[in-house]
């Protein structure tokens, strides 16, 4: 746009020095009329006339007509590219009016651009968990995370765990064995007996658990520190600790929640719930009654993702880490579109996007004033082109969320559901899932 | 004697032409269903299941009067929906408004003003007697609900369809373990469900309680699913094949395998189509003599079944279903959408 008016710059100045030179042909009819805009030009035009005054005058009238021809033309002309300046002019107005605001000059923003721009060079098959997640966590913290007091923890959670495994003398190289020692390692009480280091049960935070009043609650960093998290920090530390352990575990995703997905040796699928520390059934899950039919053909919840799927889900979640803390501009933007360029159907990130199209309206209806709520207002946004697109972008990505099967669940209807875990009939799917897995375990430790 | 098998000679003749004169009914009605999904101009649910149908019943349902039934309902139906409206305002009222009002036929008691006196318009009933229709074909047939107003599982969804497709609204067929229902959209709610035998709108999580659909059948659309009009044909296809296998017990599988193959063709993951088709297969097997043509089949019958597992498929054992199929009354509480009282009557 810039370069167009730089383009189109000398047209205007060319306009406006020339125009004034030409006078009016009303003008040349009234030579009485003293209200001349520039004088001096009226000066050279009347002594050319006069030239011709006395000799011809058909001759002085033909000269008139062409005149007031030249004239016509020089004000088509000016019409004509005032016009088009008008138009670019207020283009340019209407995408600086319409745009959110960007807020890439807030003190903070660059963490993010910087993880973004890392995050951009990985190796979408093959990353590290434990990295990409501390980046996106100290993006949020500005860099405040020591990474190797960091890098420490998880290490020696990992060297728990594997001597854990060896005192019970479980096959280390056993995908369940394992995932049983990790599932373990946050539900249960452990300790070694070579030195009697003890590790508690990872307890569940109830206190803002969707992290609404502060972001940060989401993150492992917090949970190693308080020991206590949710269904966020909770399965990303397992896949962390997996990743340290060369255990193979999968993030799955439910209405507003995440879980562990791991495959034993039979090819047999379990879900592990680390915020209740049980094993439930897949039926406990869609049972929620918050899973259409539809969601599941979409494969938008209960999938075990890939390494691809699940970077799709760290974008999701620098980008909801920069809204919570600065709020809706393109970087959102930018990093939903990298995530569901990953994973198309990631129903986290299609959500974010909604959301982010939604701002983008009313940040648009603000600044014309105008109230969604009042029907003459409503009206009124046909006339402005770009503000209908918006509402259109914005209805679109609703309307690919009702189709992937997407049902709102409330923070009670979740809270009621996770507590349901304590059931007897789930306690007993637990506990008979936790024999098969030890059973298996067991067995190929005796062989 | 002579006499006597001449009499033998032409009564077994007479039997073999009507026998040879039914075939030719399921061939018409194969290539009826076959042509529908060829040209899709030519589609019609209703025409679908009385072909196949009247092919069972050897030429003899009452078309006439099946019709003059489904355009009494129609109209009924037209006057329900100018006598009530429903308390929805999205901009598909009128559509969801339809789909009200053929509930109502299917499951509400209601009353008529016929010349000044009230008439109760009595709804279609359950049968519990035969629900697969084990003893005769007939117990599952639309034609059979409309004459004895009791139907099941199959007739009763089957009839809602053909009565939507009749006042020009779409209505989509889904499948649970030995059972078919109803799904439809609305601007308001999106997906949801339409039970016809209890007359509850259930939530997906009612269905996964029958304790026999696997998660994978789900997602891979075994069960669940908002089946398209092509879709259906499939459905009607299966039930062609399985009319023709109880008319002709002894048949060497061919009609029954081309049905298999064009229903599955539709709809790769319908289940129902894939175990008949590796029943059919088996059956032919067990009279190969060449040992290693036999061997080869087995292999493919092995992958087939596996395919079957594969997608989610688990048996669920007849008697299981109507406990189940009950369990929506007992438990009406957990398992109703209770979003959707709007469908209760102003």
């Amino acid at each position: 746009m810039k370069i167009l008016i730089l383009l189109l710059l000398p047209l205007f100045v060319f306009a406006q020095v020339n125009l004034p030179t030409v006078p009016q042909p009303s003008q040349i009819s009234s030579y009485s009329n003293q209200n001349y805009s520039n004088p001096s030009n009226q000066n050279i035009l009347l002594n050319s006339t006069n030239q011709y005054f006395d000799t011809d005058k058909q001759k002085q009238q033909k000269q008139h007509q062409q005149i007031i021809g030249e004239v016509e033309q020089y004000e088509k002309l000016q019409a004509e590219t005032l016009s088009q300046i008008n138009q670019d002019i207020n283009e340019i107005n209407y995408n600086n009016q319409f745009d959110l605001p960007s807020l890439a000059n807030k003190k903070g923003t660059e963490y993010y651009r910087n993880t973004f721009d890392k995050m951009l060079k990985l190796n979408i098959e093959n990353y590290s968990i434990k990295n990409v997640n501390f980046d996106i966590e100290n993006a949020y913290l500005e860099n405040r995370e020591d990474k190797a007091e960091f890098d420490k923890i998880v290490k020696q959670s990992g060297e728990f765990i594997i001597a854990k495994m060896k005192e019970l003398k479980y096959d280390t190289n056993s995908n369940s064995a394992k995932n049983f020692m990790l599932f373990e390692f946050f539900s249960e009480t452990l300790q070694l007996k070579s030195n009697g280091l003890k590790h508690f049960p990872i307890k569940y935070d109830f206190d803002d658990f969707w992290g609404k009043k502060d972001w940060s609650k989401m993150f492992v960093t917090k949970l190693l520190k308080t020991q206590t998290g949710q269904c966020h920090s909770m399965p990303l530390l397992y896949l962390t600790l997996a990743e340290e352990i060369g255990a193979e575990a999968y993030l799955s995703l439910s209405p507003n929640h995440s879980y562990i997905k791991f495959q034993d040796e039979n090819e047999k699928w379990y879900n592990l719930e680390l915020t209740n520390g049980m094993l439930t059934v897949s039926s406990f899950i869609f049972n929620s009654g918050f899973i259409r039919a539809e969601a599941m053909q979409n494969k938008i919840y209960m999938q075990n993702l890939s390494k691809k799927e699940l970077l799709s889900q760290f974008y999701v979640d620098l980008a909801s880490g920069y809204l919570h803390k600065f709020g809706y501009d393109d970087f959102v933007e930018k990093a939903v579109n990298k995530a569901l360029e990953l994973y198309p159907n990631n129903i986290n990130a299609n959500m974010v996007k909604a959301n982010y199209n939604n701002e983008r309206l009313i940040y648009a209806l603000t600044q014309l004033k105008i109230n969604p709520k009042k029907k003459e207002d409503i009206e009124r946004i046909g006339n402005y082109p770009e503000v209908v697109e918006l509402f259109k972008i914005r209805n679109k990505q609703y309307q690919i969320i009702d189709d992937l099967g997407f049902q709102e669940m409330s923070i009670e209807a979740y809270e009621n559901w996770l507590s349901s875990l304590k059931e007897t009939k789930n306690k007993l799917d637990n506990d008979n899932l936790k024999k098969q897995v030890k059973g298996l375990i067991i067995k190929k430790a005796r062989n | 004697m002579k006499l006597k098998i001449f009499l033998v000679v032409i009564l077994f003749s007479r039997f073999c032409a009507t026998a040879q004169n039914q075939e030719k009914l399921f061939e018409q009605s194969y290539d009826l269903l076959n042509s529908m999904l060829l040209n899709g101009n030519t589609y019609s649910f209703k025409k679908a299941v009385f072909s196949a149908e009247n092919a069972y019943l050897s030429n003899k349902l009452d078309t006439v009067l099946i019709n003059k039934k489904i355009k009494t309902l129609k109209n009924l139906s037209y006057s329900i929906l100018n006598s009530k409206t429903l308390e929805y305002s999205e901009r598909d009222k009128e559509i969801v408004n339809k789909r009200a009002s053929i509930f109502a036929i299917m499951c509400d008691t209601i009353p008529i003003n016929f010349n000044g006196r009230i008439l109760k318009y009595e709804p279609f009933g359950y049968d519990f007697t035969d629900v697969f229709g084990q003893s005769t074909k007939e117990n599952l047939f639309v034609s059979k609900l409309l004459n004895t107003r009791k139907g099941n599982c199959h007739s009763l969804p089957y009839l809602y369809k053909i009565l939507a497709e009749e006042i020009g609204i779409e209505a989509h067929l889904a499948l649970a373990p030995n059972h078919v229902y109803i799904k439809h959209k609305s601007i308001k709610e999106g997906w949801y469900n339409t039970e016809l035998t209890s007359g509850i709108f259930p939530i997906d999580a009612w269905i996964m309680a029958s304790g026999f659909v696997h998660i994978d059948a789900i997602t891979n659309g075994v069960y669940m699913k908002a089946l398209n009009n092509r879709e259906s044909i499939a459905l009607v296809l299966i039930d062609l094949a399985d009319n023709y296998k109880t008319i002709f017990p002894k048949n060497d599988g061919e009609f029954i395998l081309k049905c298999c193959e064009t229903a599955i063709k539709e709809y790769p993951n319908f289940a129902t189509a894939l175990i008949l088709k590796a029943e059919t297969y088996k059956k032919q097997i067990e009279k190969e003599t060449n040992t290693e043509k036999h061997d080869d089949f087995l292999k493919d019958l092995e992958k087939q079944y596996a395919f079957i597992h594969k997608i989610g498929y688990r048996n669920m054992p007849k008697d299981m279903y109507l406990s189940w199929l009950v369990s929506l009354k007992t438990e009406r509480n957990k398992y109703e959408n209770k979003k959707l009282n709007i469908f209760d009557k102003k």
